[in-house]
């Protein structure tokens, strides 16, 4: 009999499951899209919530989780930040999926913020409809080779029209860009052709010429970075906060004389950089305000800088 | 009493196998109705037979055939690899070896199944690549070479298992009266195990080429993912890793998703086919 009561136990645990399922799927359903959206949003301004999450780019998203954890750290339940703040831990999820999963993740409401490393496209604000955008940081690409190739040792400055030859393949063998180099293939990195840096590296360096076919594509920044640090023919388009992480690793190279530097970065003589936004479906609740001023203020900057990002302030 | 909780056993069994049955319905017809968006705007063939794939130019530059090629040849080159080692061990398993330490030894070729692909990725790149590199003296270690290494290690527990099986049985069968013969143990491998196991060697062939061409993380770490005619020493691009790679980034609605969920379409037509192709092999063989 014990046998029978189990089993009768885990049928009805399966039911509740599968009904309580239903019963919440239920109400979004019945309510027409408008109001059922603006019904969410308004709720999610009366009623406190604990938590937040962040979703999108995975150059920011290190960013933002260093910082979360920092603030929590320091406030642990939310009374503290703000006395009208129920006493609810803090907890701030961050995951990374990339720029358009970001975006993806706001459309659809699965997290409360969508992290981008590039701007927002008009097609995108239009979906979103009411985006507010917060913009925290400049990251820029750099032409970064290996410390062991030769190239450095005659030049540290590739112009435009270099950069473009060598990532579109007309210089195939690093003798092509300079002669003395010895005759060995240039090994072309990039991130996946669909991408923010490398729509940002399009727009800014290639213009309408297309990266060469069999270009190795990393499929992180860091992917990237660890290719350039360990082949010594590799050249690719490593972020600033990166080439900055791995300092003396890969050497970034001047574009047309200039220096990917903080100051160059922010006036845009550098000009392949690209905007770090949050972005957010709808207003912000206190609490979804109280995180971002942290993350918009001196010490956020403070640590959007040590991570080796510019900030914007 | 009993025969009314064996009914409600029964109900609840079938629920639960509709409800599995459903839930691949719903993906099967998920990623077809985000397909079809696509084919609306470029003709299956035109996916399906063209060379190019850039996500940032015109709609007719989303083609796959290239991607295609990639798929087959990695997985391929990891079936030549693996089939002898597995099948070698097969024979060898049930054979040569008797009692505990044939126990030890499969659980050991379990467990290289049970690794996530991430660290069998990891390893790929650490090892195989770096040795192609620094050994060889490779431009890049990244090929379709180094990819069917590493995939040969991550189908082996499938061809093995599959194989051992059916081996098993024939030398169970055959062991008495070849002994009672006189014949010796090489001659009876050759000329009774594996011919008699062939069938489920192909089965086994098939289930690990199926495996093989589902791979994404190992695959995307050593294969370079370039969309180009892949090479054996050459960089190439498989159908996995091109939707991993590219899915996060891809702006939600637009052609480059759907066209995404449509080369997952592709796959797993081909996936399908390769199964059919299991199911009557087997049926053939009545495991």
């Amino acid at each position: 009999m014990k046998k029978s009561l189990s089993i009768f136990l885990s049928v009805l645990i399966i039911f509740s499951i599968i009904l309580t399922g239903c019963t919440k799927e239920a109400p979004s359903g019945t309510t027409g899209e408008e109001t059922g959206n603006r019904e969410t949003a308004n709720e999610s301004i009366n009623t406190f919530r604990a938590q937040m999450t962040f979703n999108g780019s995975s150059t920011l998203a290190p960013v933002i989780s260093a910082i979360a954890t920092d603030f929590i750290e320091e406030y642990t339940t939310w009374d503290k930040v703000d006395p009208s703040f129920p006493a609810e831990n803090i907890s701030i999820y961050v995951s990374a999926g990339g720029s358009g999963a970001g975006v993806k993740a706001v459309l659809e409401e699965t997290a409360d913020f969508g992290m981008l490393a590039r701007e927002i496209k008009d097609e995108e604000n239009q979906k979103i409809g009411d985006p507010k955008e917060f913009k925290l940081g400049i990251d820029a690409l750099t032409v970064s080779i290996n410390p062991e190739n030769p190239l450095l040792k005659i030049k540290d400055d590739l112009s435009t029209e270099e950069v473009k030859k060598i990532f579109s393949g007309e210089y195939k063998y690093w003798d092509e860009v300079e002669s003395s180099l010895p005759h060995r293939e240039i090994v072309v990195v990039i991130r996946d052709l669909g991408g923010g840096a490398h729509e940002v590296f399009q727009k800014s360096v290639m213009g309408d010429t297309e990266v060469r076919e069999d270009a190795i594509q990393a499929p992180s920044m860091g992917a990237l970075v660890t290719k350039v640090i360990e082949n010594k023919d590799a050249i690719g388009y490593a972020s600033f906060g990166m080439v900055n992480q791995n300092i003396g690793k890969l050497i970034p190279l001047k574009v047309d004389g200039v220096e990917a530097t903080k100051e160059n970065i922010v006036s845009g003589s550098y000009k392949i950089s690209r905007p770090l936004i949050a972005v957010k479906k709808g207003e912000l609740t206190p609490e979804q305000q109280a995180f971002m001023d942290v993350l918009t203020s001196e010490k956020g900057s403070a640590i959007i800088e040590k991570m080796g990002y510019v900030p914007v302030k | 009493m009993y025969k009314l909780l064996d009914k409600v056993f029964g109900i609840v069994i079938k629920l639960l196998a509709l409800f599995s049955l459903l839930l691949l319905a719903f993906i099967v017809l998920f990623i077809f109705k985000e397909s079809v968006v696509f084919f609306k705007e470029v003709p299956v063939l035109n996916f399906i037979t063209g060379r190019r794939w850039n996500p940032l130019k015109s709609p007719n530059d989303l083609s796959i055939f290239n991607i295609i090629l990639g798929t087959l040849y990695v997985s391929v080159v990891a079936i030549i690899i693996a089939l002898p080692i597995g099948v070698g061990s097969g024979i060898l398993l049930s054979t040569y070896i008797k009692g505990k330490w044939k126990i030890v030894i499969r659980g050991i070729i379990d467990i290289l199944a049970g690794i996530p692909s991430v660290v069998y990725g990891f390893i790929g790149l650490l090892v195989i690549v770096k040795f192609f590199e620094n050994t060889l003296d490779f431009s890049t270690g990244e090929s379709v070479l180094a990819g069917g290494i590493l995939l040969s290690a991550m189908v082996l527990p499938y061809i093995i298992s599959t194989c051992q099986e059916t081996m098993d049985k024939v030398y169970e069968e055959h062991s008495l009266s070849s002994k009672a013969l006189g014949i010796s143990k090489t001659y009876m491998v050759r000329k009774i195990v594996v011919p008699e196991s062939r069938k489920s060697i192909i089965a086994a062939t098939i289930l690990a080429l199926g495996r093989a061409m589902g791979e994404t993380m190992a695959v995307m770490m050593v294969i370079g993912n370039a969309p180009i005619a892949p090479r054996l020493l050459g960089r190439a691009q498989t159908i996995p890793s091109l939707i991993a790679l590219e899915m996060g980034m891809a702006e939600v609605g637009s052609l480059h998703y759907h066209a995404l969920f449509a080369s997952g379409l592709v796959l797993m037509i081909m996936l399908l086919i390769i199964n059919i192709i299991l199911y009557y092999i087997k049926k053939g063989i009545g495991i």
